[in-house]
């Protein structure tokens, strides 16, 4: 029996390349209406009055008066509403939709709607806490009686999904029943958030998922905002309405990574890192939303790759008066990683011993404990695929020359790792995820609510049944997801897909393969949490995650003397994601994730002045072209976990946590200066170098 | 409803600037972009529009022994294919954009555009570019450094066309335009800077510098230039540091979202030292 | 409003439309066609991209009046060519499609590129690729597919 690593061609390639595949902006329907959305033009305050102009027939104004059920977007947190009812706490705070025929009459009445606001001082600072979590390991702060101590802090900036596809979603209404289809990663986050909008009874709402062109934890939770809204307007109109977003308007209002401020403190003993104090923050927006779970995987990501016995940690989630931020790949990771990584070898530089070997010396081992105490059950490849990095790139003696020569190239090497699936007990707990296969005569249908979005989900899941069952891949079938015909299976999230809804969707393959004769029947299974995972959520002890995947970078680059820019030469990456369920799509996810996580390291600048984004477009919000990104080598490691389907394990997000920490590293060598925040910007670069050896 | 005016010569475009008060479009790559409508909607122009990159008699680029004629509305794809194109302008229009935008980008639009920022105007004053203006009754002949006069500011009357671009012909030994952006490709630039010299025996004979992006206006100073007129490569080397002090009060930057002024300051004066350390 | 001729995806057209138009709403407006996308209405992702007279441009940025007497392609009309199908080969063994929003925009590029230079080194491919952004691939397999397209298609271009 063929290898299920071995490749093969997407099964959605030629609709994606003919141009017929169709996304949400080019759904067409008879009578369709648009939306337009009127939104707030200060960062803080409340609306005293709003005058709107006289609507022409056919024209209507959606705004928190016409929603039948709760004015909250159900999320976690739950504390943004659907259209605001007066107060004001972002700039760009959406007050109302406003819905006809005619896009350009729609302009004009938009312009002329007068609103009144009484202003308020927006808050910028980070100091309204409203997340505060803790937890230590070990003696906690004791640990650091007597004992030398080195700190260093650290900055991340705002990184922007930058889907090119922008959100979007077209409603209509069938009979009582509303039907949504959207750029989306979750069907049943976007269903149950309407159910509740409209107060109605589950099996009035349905959320189609239409073809999706990238999301990247953009479009996690944020599509529930706009659902809610259209759904209500959809209910009022009675007409098929779209609203999709335009480019700045999208980059504006929807969720961005969290900035984050992270600082350490390590205890030194016997030559190692005996305890760790981690103080982070991370900016929530005018509303929470997720952040909390943000954070929380932040904060379990504390140690990065690395074994360390006491630890003394708290963060929080701060709210500003500025557009909310949400999911992004990696999800608190990214940020973490960087920052831990980081200081892991600035400790050993102030300590003066070798960054290399001190970072190994402290890397986690089978069976150590987490940073919750949880366990590291399975085998930890990384020596061997550090191994492998340094031999692929001839990293030692690039690094030392590099050091010394003056020619500005530098190379850097990130270890890291990414707990699969959600954290915690939230798939026992919350999603409880639910999996069908249908079989009719000779073709077995997949029903999940995991959507493919790029990674390739459609293709992998096809393949996973059709191997299991031994049959051609075009006798499975497998269609996006319509919440009228399958169970929820959960989001498409936290690395949980293939693993977690795989594993069951093999589980359930295998019972249709023991019934194969039998023409029509339908197998369900729902999810079970290994025994073994038992975890404490309030006191961050436990489990965690079910498993871990883990991961090498080392990045190569060059800067230039005189103009401090940066270019990446090459890249090589090593990753043990279980088992992969086809080698070139996970490739595929290493090249992009990889290319997101170097552009967040070294490229992508977003700030805002009072509230106001001030990179809004994709002139200014800077992405990587073909021209930036390096030639880059990927190498995966078969490291089965036994509840994955064929061992897979988490793949999605593993790609972008270590790109940062490696750019910055290398850039690190190159320049001689230590670095302390990222983006590392040509800027920030030219004020290293002139502010001296540091 | 903004009306738009395809003329089918250059006659009947000079005659319908003649007669009504129209906005010139070319390519429309920026035009477009600045004008922007909702998606579906029309663009949103303020005034009704002459399209005139289809006219053939713009459309050719020529040269007699003295000058380099490029039509106004050549694209800059066509003019980086051209043999006649000398290398400076080509190394230019190569970091200008993307393939697609130089299909139908051109310079004449750059220069109309009048962005400080602008990379093609950057080497065109440098190359002393002049620009052939047309009207019904009128044809006149402008530095390209002077009809620029200001941030979008243009010395184009209502009832003008820019129909030549016209580069005098020079060999320099040694050309260069360096531009500093974002990323790789496809950006607005922070810092664009052109430089060219030409020695005879080691003497500098031609010794040009000119930077965009960090001035209201493109900095070029011929007194300056001509300061280091004479010198020896070696001589002109070892006096860098003056080079830069001339320069210096002359770089203006701003603050903005893509960069500081800090950062442009510095970066133009690497690369005035950079271009003569290499020479 | 005026009338204006040209071809689009080799068939002739006449319309009586507004001319100051963005091509891109025309095109999928008025001919349905949903290949060239909006990714940012700038100038900026190439989703939009078409070929115009042969070479690629930005229909987010081509007013329709400078659209007369010319010849579009859209994706819909190349993909009925051989040089298609060398292409989509390409892609498809190399692993160059993900979420395929912006890979119409992709593949017109290609082909504007090959047309130009049948045999373009990697630095020439990633110039031709630099005004087509994509957020999924990181563009190495994108540009594996194009190098793969280049020698299978030899004597195409």
């Amino acid at each position: 029996m063929r290898d299920i690593s071995r490749s093969i061609n997407k099964v959605d390639n030629d609709e994606k390349m003919s141009g017929s595949a169709k996304y949400t902006a080019d759904l067409r329907y008879e009578n369709m209406q648009y939306a337009y959305t009127l939104r707030s033009n200060i960062a803080k305050g409340e609306i005293v009055s709003i005058d709107y102009p006289k609507l022409p027939e056919g024209y209507f104004i959606v705004d928190h008066s016409d929603i039948p059920g709760k004015n909250i977007v159900k999320v976690i947190y739950d504390d943004m509403p659907i259209f605001t009812t007066g107060k004001i706490s972002y700039l760009y705070e959406p007050i109302a939709l406003i819905v006809g025929p005619d896009k350009a009459v729609l302009k004009k009445l938009i312009e002329e709607v007068k609103v009144e606001y009484k202003i308020e001082e927006p808050i910028f600072a980070w100091e309204d806490s409203v997340i505060h979590y803790e937890f230590s390991k070990g003696e906690g702060k004791l640990a650091f009686d007597k004992l030398q101590t080195v700190d260093f802090n650290y900055e991340t900036s705002y990184q922007e999904q930058a889907y090119i596809e922008p959100q979007g979603f077209v409603a209509y209404m069938e009979g009582e029943k509303t039907t949504l289809i959207g750029s989306i990663q979750c069907p049943y986050y976007v269903k149950n958030a309407v159910i509740q909008a409209l107060g109605v009874r589950e099996d009035l709402v349905r959320v189609i998922q239409a073809n999706v062109g990238g999301a990247f934890g953009g479009k996690e939770e944020f599509p529930s905002l706009l659902a809610c809204q259209l759904a209500v307007a959809v209910n009022k109109v009675n007409k098929p309405i779209q609203l999709i977003f335009e480019r700045e308007e999208d980059i504006l209002v929807t969720t961005k990574r969290h900035p984050a401020k992270i600082s350490f403190r390590a205890a030194i003993k016997a030559g190692k890192i005996y305890a760790l104090s981690v103080k982070a923050g991370i900016d929530g927006g005018a509303t929470i939303g997720l952040s909390g779970v943000v954070l929380s995987r932040a904060l379990i990501a504390c140690t990065g790759a690395y074994t360390i016995d006491n630890l003394d940690v708290s963060g929080d989630v701060y709210r500003t008066n500025t557009v909310p931020n949400g999911a992004f790949r990696g999800f608190g990771a990214p940020q973490m990683f960087f920052a831990i990584d980081m200081f892991v070898e600035h400790v050993a530089k102030t300590l003066g011993v070798d960054p290399l070997e001190f970072r190994i010396k402290h890397l986690a081992k089978q069976n150590d404990f987490t940073s919750t105490m949880g366990i590291f059950r399975d085998p930890i490849l990384m020596p061997e695929m550090i191994d492998r990095a340094l031999k692929d790139s001839n990293y030692k003696a690039k690094h030392k020359l590099y050091e010394n020569d003056g020619s500005y190239r530098g190379i850097g090497m990130s270890l890291f790792f990414h707990g699969c699936g959600f954290t915690g007990s939230g798939e026992q707990n919350i999603i409880k995820a639910k999996v069908r296969l249908k079989k009719s005569g000779d073709l077995v249908e997949i029903l999940i609510a995991a959507v493919d979005m790029g990674q390739g989900v459609k293709t992998s899941f096809r393949k996973l049944v059709a191997h299991i069952l031994q049959i051609p891949i075009e006798r499975v079938i497998f269609n996006n997801p319509d919440t009228d015909f399958v169970p929820d299976s959960g989001p498409t999230v936290a690395s949980r897909t293939m693993m977690i809804v795989g594993g069951l969707v093999a589980r359930a393959a295998k019972e249709v393969k023991s019934r194969f004769s039998e023409s029509e029947f339908i197998v369900e299974r729902q999810y079970e949490q290994p025994e073994y995972i038992k975890y404490d959520e309030e006191n961050f002890k436990g489990d965690a995650y079910p498993a871990y995947s883990w991961g090498v970078n080392v990045v190569e680059v060059e800067v230039d003397k005189y103009t401090y820019q940066v270019k990446v030469k090459k890249a090589w990456s090593f990753y043990d994601v279980g088992k992969a369920i086809d080698e070139r799509i996970v490739i595929g996810q290493a090249d992009g994730g990889l290319a997101q996580g170097l552009a967040y390291g070294y490229l992508e600048v977003m700030r805002h002045e009072l509230g106001y984004i001030k990179q809004k477009n994709f002139t200014d919000y800077i992405i990587p072209t073909a021209m930036d990104m390096p030639p880059m080598e990927t190498h995966l490691y078969d490291n089965p976990y036994a509840f994955g389907p064929y061992g897979a394990k988490g793949v999605g997000e593993l790609s972008l946590i270590g790109g940062a920490p490696a750019v910055a590293k290398a850039i690190e060598n190159a320049i001689g200066r230590k670095v302390f925040k990222i983006p590392v910007t040509s800027e920030y670069i030219m004020e290293l170098i002139n502010n001296g050896e540091n | 409803m903004v009306e738009a005016y395809v003329p089918k010569n250059l006659k009947a475009a000079l005659e319908m600037l003649h007669e009504k008060s129209l906005r010139i479009v070319a390519g429309g790559t920026d035009m477009l972009i600045q004008n922007r409508n909702r998606s579906g909607l029309p663009i949103n122009f303020k005034s009704d529009i002459l399209y005139v990159f289809d006219l053939e008699e713009l459309k050719r680029i020529e040269e007699d022994s003295e000058f380099l004629y490029i039509g106004a509305s050549c694209s800059l794809e066509s003019i980086l294919e051209n043999k006649l194109t000398p290398e400076l302008l080509k190394m230019t229009i190569l970091e200008m954009a993307s393939p697609a935008i130089r299909n139908t980008g051109t310079l004449a639009g750059n220069i109309a555009n009048a962005s400080p920022a602008g990379d093609g105007i950057v080497t065109l004053v440098l190359e002393d570019a002049l620009l052939e203006i047309q009207s019904i009754n009128h044809l006149r002949r402008e530095k390209v450094q002077d009809f620029i006069q200001g941030v979008r500011k243009i010395n184009l009357n209502s009832d003008e066309l820019i129909t030549k671009i016209i580069i005098p012909k020079v060999t320099f030994d040694k050309a260069y335009f360096k531009k500093v952006g974002p990323r790789l490709s496809d950006a607005i630039s922070k810092v664009a800077f052109a430089g060219a010299i030409k020695f005879e025996d080691t003497i500098v004979k031609d010794f040009r510098i000119c930077l965009g992006a960090v001035n209201i206006k493109m900095v070029r100073d011929s007194a300056i230039e001509k300061k280091y007129i004479g010198k020896t490569k070696k001589e002109l080397q070892g006096l860098i540091s003056q080079i830069l002090n001339d320069y210096s009060p002359l770089i203006k930057p701003i603050d903005d979202q893509r960069s500081n002024k800090e950062y442009r300051k510095q970066v133009s004066l690497n690369l005035i030292q950079e271009f003569i350390e290499n020479l | 409003m005026a009338k204006i001729k040209f071809i689009l995806n080799n068939q002739s057209q006449e319309i009586d439309t507004d001319l100051n138009r963005r091509l891109l709403d025309v095109l999928r407006n008025d001919f349905n066609l949903t290949g060239p996308k909006e990714g940012c209405g700038e100038g900026e992702c190439g989703a939009c991209a078409v070929l115009l007279n042969g070479k690629i441009v930005n229909s987010c940025s081509v007013p329709l009046a400078n659209v007369v007497s010319k010849e579009i392609m859209t994706i819909e009309g190349f993909s009925q060519t051989k040089r298609y199908e060398i292409i989509k080969e390409a892609f498809a063994e190399m692993g160059g499609v993900q979420c395929g929003f912006c890979t119409p925009g992709m593949i017109i590029a290609t082909e504007s590129l090959l047309r130009h230079n049948p045999h373009p080194t990697i630095e020439e491919i990633k110039i031709g690729l630099s005004g087509n952004l994509c957020r999924c691939t990181g563009y190495n397999l994108i540009v594996k597919a194009i190098q793969q397209a280049a020698k299978k298609g030899d004597g195409l271009w």
